[in-house]
C-alpha cells in the first residue's frame, strides 16, 4: 500500500514539474483547431495560444527508407492549432538545445514541417505520401527566417574573415580606383546573368537557392519518397522563435485555397510532423517523424 | 531495413573482378567518359586546377571548392585525409591470385541505416588543398644524394571527378538529382532538382561532390561536358602543360578495341589503372603507377595490375604503339577516337576518321651552325 502510494505521488510530482505536461491534451490523436478572431501569424507567444488545447505528439526517429535516423534528439511536437474563416494557423513547439540556423558543408539548420493529405479520405502514407497519393507539405526552416531577419546567410556569416581577391562579374566592380579593394560580401553583387552563372543554382531558379526570400516556409506536395516538389504558387506563411531551448514555431495557410495542390481542410483531416536538429546534423531523411494524426477544425 | 537489402541489382565491376551489389541496374552508357593520367609526368604546376576553378568554380560559395586538385601523395589530400578516413573504414582490401576483389565494397560496408559507408567532411578539411604539398615520405638521409637513388618518395597526384560506371553520389542521392548521361556517361547532379541534403557529399569516397553554401545544393566537376559535345577534350586535359592526361572514351569491357588509345591503355596494354578499385565504383580516371614508389603503396591505390603496369611502362620505349598511344597526350585539344602508328609517327584520328595528331616517335634532331651567317650572331644553347 504503501509503496502503491509513493508511486502515485512520484507521478504526481511528475506530472508537476514537467511544464510539457500542464494543458497538454491526453489524447495523441486528435488536434482540435479552435476558432479565433484573429490568427496570430507571428506572435508565438500571443496569449491566444495560451487559451488553446495542447497536443503532445511523439516523433520517432525516421526508419523507413534510407538513409534513416539512427539516434533521436527530440521526444515530442507540442502541437496547438487555430483558425478564422481565412486562416488556419498551427505552433509547433519542441526542445532543443542549440539554435541551428546555418549551413555548411558538415553544419545542417534545424526545420519543421507539417503534411496534410490531399484527400483524407483515401489516406495515402504518412511519410510523404505515395503513388496517387499526394500530400500537401510546409516546411519551415531556422535558416530561411534568418535569411529574412538578418540578411541571406552568407560566406562571411560563417567565416567573417574570408577573402576572396576576384569574383567574376561582381557589381558594383571590386576595384574601385584609388580604393582599398571592396569585397563582395553579400550575393546582392552578382545580379548579371554572366555574374549568376557562376553561382549556378540560382542561374537554375533552384528553391533552395533564392537570395530574397519573402516567407520562412516552403510549399511542397509529394508522392512518396524523393517526390518532394515545391508547389508553383506559395501561399503559406510562418514564423519561428528558439527561447531558452524551445523552439515555438508558427505555420499558417489559407484554410480554403484555390491552389489544386493545397491539401483541403475542412471538418475532419489528418496531419503528420516531421522535425529536424541541426546540430545532430538531421537533414532531408535523416529526420523526426510523427505519422497522421486527426485534425479537426471546429466550425 | 536490413543493411544491404536495398543493393536491389548484381552489377558486374571488370575492375575488380567479381559482381557486386548496387541499387540499380547495370546500365552503361553508349559511350563512357574516361581519363589516362600519367603519374610519372606530372609536375604539379596546378595549372589543371586554375584551369578549372577560372573556367567553372570562381563564383561565390565556391570558394574552397577544386573540382579538379593536385595533391602530394603520401601526406597531401583534398580535402584532408580523403582517402585515409575511408580505407580506415572500409577494412580488410585483399585480392586473391586472379586479381578478384575480396573485401567489401563501400555499397556492401554500408553501415546500419546508410546507402554508403561514407564520411562527411568538415569545412576546414577542404581548407588546405596544398597540404603535405612537396613533402617525401621520409627524410633523405645525409649523403644519399651523392651515392645514387634515395629511397624517399613522394609522387603528385591529379583527381577529378571519376565519372564513375557505378557512382556513389547517384546510388546515395534521396531525390534522384544526380545522373550519369546516357552519351557519354558523364555524371551530373541537377542544379534545379538537388535539395542539398549532401548524402552524395558522405558517400562519394573519392570527395568529389562539394557543398555549395551560398546556393546550398552539391555541385561537382561537370565532365567539360560543353566541349566534350563539341568534340574536345576537357579544360584540365587541355592546359596539361607536363602533357599527362589524355581523354576519350573507354568502350564496354567485353568489347574493347585495340586501335582506341584509351581502350588500348587500360584494357589491352593494362599500363593504366583505376583509382581506388576496392571501393567498387568502378571508376573512369585511370592512372600510369608512379614507377619508384613502394609497391605496397601502389597496391592500396591501384589494385593488383602495379607491377604488370610499371613494367610495360617501362618498356615503352620499345613498343612502338604503346610509345605511340602514350606521345598522343598532349598532341591535339580533340577527343582521339582511334590511332594507328605509321612508319615513325603515331596518328590520332578523330569519330569520323579525320587525323587530328600527328606526332613523331622520335623528337627530330636539327643541328644549327654555332655562328648563324644570315642573321650575323652566334646561337648559343637556345632550340
Amino acid at each position: 500500500m504503501i509503496k502503491r502510494l509513493s508511486l502515485l505521488l512520484l507521478l504526481v510530482g511528475l506530472f508537476l514539474i514537467n511544464p510539457h505536461c500542464a494543458n497538454v491534451e491526453q489524447n495523441q490523436n486528435i488536434i482540435k483547431s479552435v476558432t479565433v478572431k484573429e490568427v496570430p501569424f507571428k506572435d508565438v507567444s500571443s496569449g491566444i495560444w495560451k487559451k488553446v488545447p495542447v497536443t503532445q505528439v511523439n516523433v520517432i526517429p525516421q526508419n523507413m527508407t534510407l538513409p534513416s535516423l539512427q539516434t533521436p534528439t527530440i521526444q515530442y511536437i507540442n502541437v496547438r492549432s487555430v483558425h478564422n474563416d481565412n486562416w488556419i494557423a498551427f505552433l509547433l513547439e519542441w526542445e532543443d538545445k542549440t539554435r541551428d540556423a546555418v549551413v555548411d558543408v558538415n553544419k545542417f539548420t534545424d526545420q519543421v514541417a507539417i503534411q496534410i493529405p490531399l484527400d483524407p479520405k483515401n489516406l495515402p502514407a504518412f511519410m510523404m505520401g505515395n503513388k496517387g497519393g499526394r500530400v500537401h507539405i510546409i516546411h519551415w526552416k531556422a535558416i530561411w527566417q534568418d535569411d529574412i531577419e538578418k540578411g541571406y546567410r552568407d560566406v562571411q556569416t560563417l567565416h567573417p574573415n574570408y577573402w576572396v581577391d576576384l569574383y567574376f562579374f561582381s557589381e558594383p566592380m571590386i576595384y574601385a580606383e584609388g580604393e582599398f579593394p571592396l569585397q563582395p560580401t553579400t550575393v546582392d553583387y552578382f545580379i548579371t546573368p554572366e555574374a549568376l552563372n557562376y553561382i549556378p543554382g540560382a542561374y537554375a531558379r533552384n528553391p533552395i537557392s533564392i537570395f530574397h526570400r519573402t516567407q520562412p516556409v516552403e510549399e511542397a506536395m509529394a508522392e512518396g519518397f524523393g517526390t518532394f516538389t515545391t508547389q508553383p504558387k506559395q501561399n503559406a506563411t510562418g514564423w519561428g522563435r528558439w527561447e531558452k531551448g524551445v523552439w515555438k514555431v508558427i505555420i499558417a495557410r489559407p484554410i480554403v485555397t484555390d491552389d489544386p495542390n493545397d491539401a483541403p481542410i475542412s471538418g475532419k483531416t489528418y496531419i503528420a510532423f516531421a522535425v529536424w536538429n541541426g546540430s545532430d546534423k538531421n537533414v532531408g531523411a535523416r529526420k523526426h517523424y510523427a505519422p497522421w494524426v486527426e485534425l479537426v477544425v471546429e466550425k | 531495413m536490413s543493411v544491404t537489402s536495398w543493393l536491389t541489382s548484381k552489377v558486374k565491376n571488370w575492375q575488380i573482378r567479381r559482381e557486386m551489389g548496387y541499387p540499380y541496374e547495370e546500365s552503361r552508357p553508349e559511350k563512357q567518359i574516361a581519363y589516362v593520367f600519367d603519374i610519372n609526368k606530372c609536375i604539379a604546376c596546378q595549372t589543371c586546377t586554375v584551369a578549372c576553378k577560372t573556367t567553372w568554380t570562381s563564383g561565390k560559395g565556391q570558394e574552397i571548392m577544386f573540382w579538379n586538385n593536385v595533391e602530394t601523395k603520401p601526406y597531401g589530400g583534398y580535402p584532408i585525409k580523403w582517402d585515409l578516413n575511408i580505407l580506415k573504414s572500409l577494412d580488410g582490401q585483399s585480392w586473391d591470385k586472379e586479381g578478384k576483389y575480396n573485401g567489401k565494397t563501400v555499397f556492401e560496408a554500408a553501415p546500419q541505416g546508410e546507402k554508403v559507408l561514407g564520411w562527411l567532411p568538415e569545412e576546414e578539411d577542404y581548407s588546405y588543398p596544398n597540404i603535405g604539398e612537396d613533402e617525401c615520405a621520409e627524410t633523405v638521409e645525409k649523403g644519399a644524394f651523392f651515392s645514387g637513388i634515395h629511397k624517399a618518395w613522394m609522387f603528385y597526384l591529379a583527381r577529378i571527378c571519376n565519372h564513375c560506371t557505378y557512382p556513389a553520389c547517384l546510388a546515395a542521392c534521396p531525390r534522384k538529382a544526380i545522373y550519369k548521361r546516357k552519351e557519354d556517361g558523364i555524371v551530373l547532379i541537377d542544379q534545379s532538382r538537388c535539395r542539398g541534403y549532401r548524402e552524395c557529399v558522405r558517400a562519394c569516397p573519392y570527395k568529389k561532390t562539394f557543398f555549395n553554401l551560398v546556393t546550398r545544393i552539391s555541385e561537382k566537376c561537370i565532365g567539360c561536358y560543353p566541349l566534350i559535345e563539341k568534340g574536345e577534350q576537357p579544360r584540365c586535359v587541355q592546359t596539361c602543360i607536363g602533357k599527362i592526361r589524355l581523354q576519350g572514351f573507354l568502350s564496354k569491357p567485353d568489347s574493347p578495341r585495340k586501335d582506341n588509345p584509351i581502350d588500348f591503355l587500360v584494357y589491352v596494354k593494362k599500363v593504366a589503372l583505376p583509382l581506388y578499385p576496392q571501393f567498387g565504383l568502378e571508376p573512369n580516371v585511370y592512372y600510369v603507377p608512379p614507377i619508384h614508389v613502394p609497391k605496397e603503396f601502389l597496391y592500396q591505390m591501384f589494385g593488383p595490375g602495379v607491377d604488370n603496369a610499371i613494367e610495360t611502362y617501362k618498356g615503352a620505349k620499345d613498343d612502338k604503339e604503346l610509345l605511340g598511344a602514350f606521345l598522343l597526350f598532349g598532341s591535339t585539344d580533340k577527343i582521339i577516337h582511334s590511332f594507328k602508328v605509321e612508319r615513325d609517327y603515331t596518328l590520332g584520328f578523330n569519330d569520323k576518321r579525320e587525323m587530328i595528331a600527328k606526332v613523331p616517335l622520335t623528337e627530330p634532331i636539327y643541328v644549327r651552325p654555332y655562328f648563324d651567317k644570315k642573321v650575323g650572331t652566334y646561337r648559343h644553347n637556345i632550340p
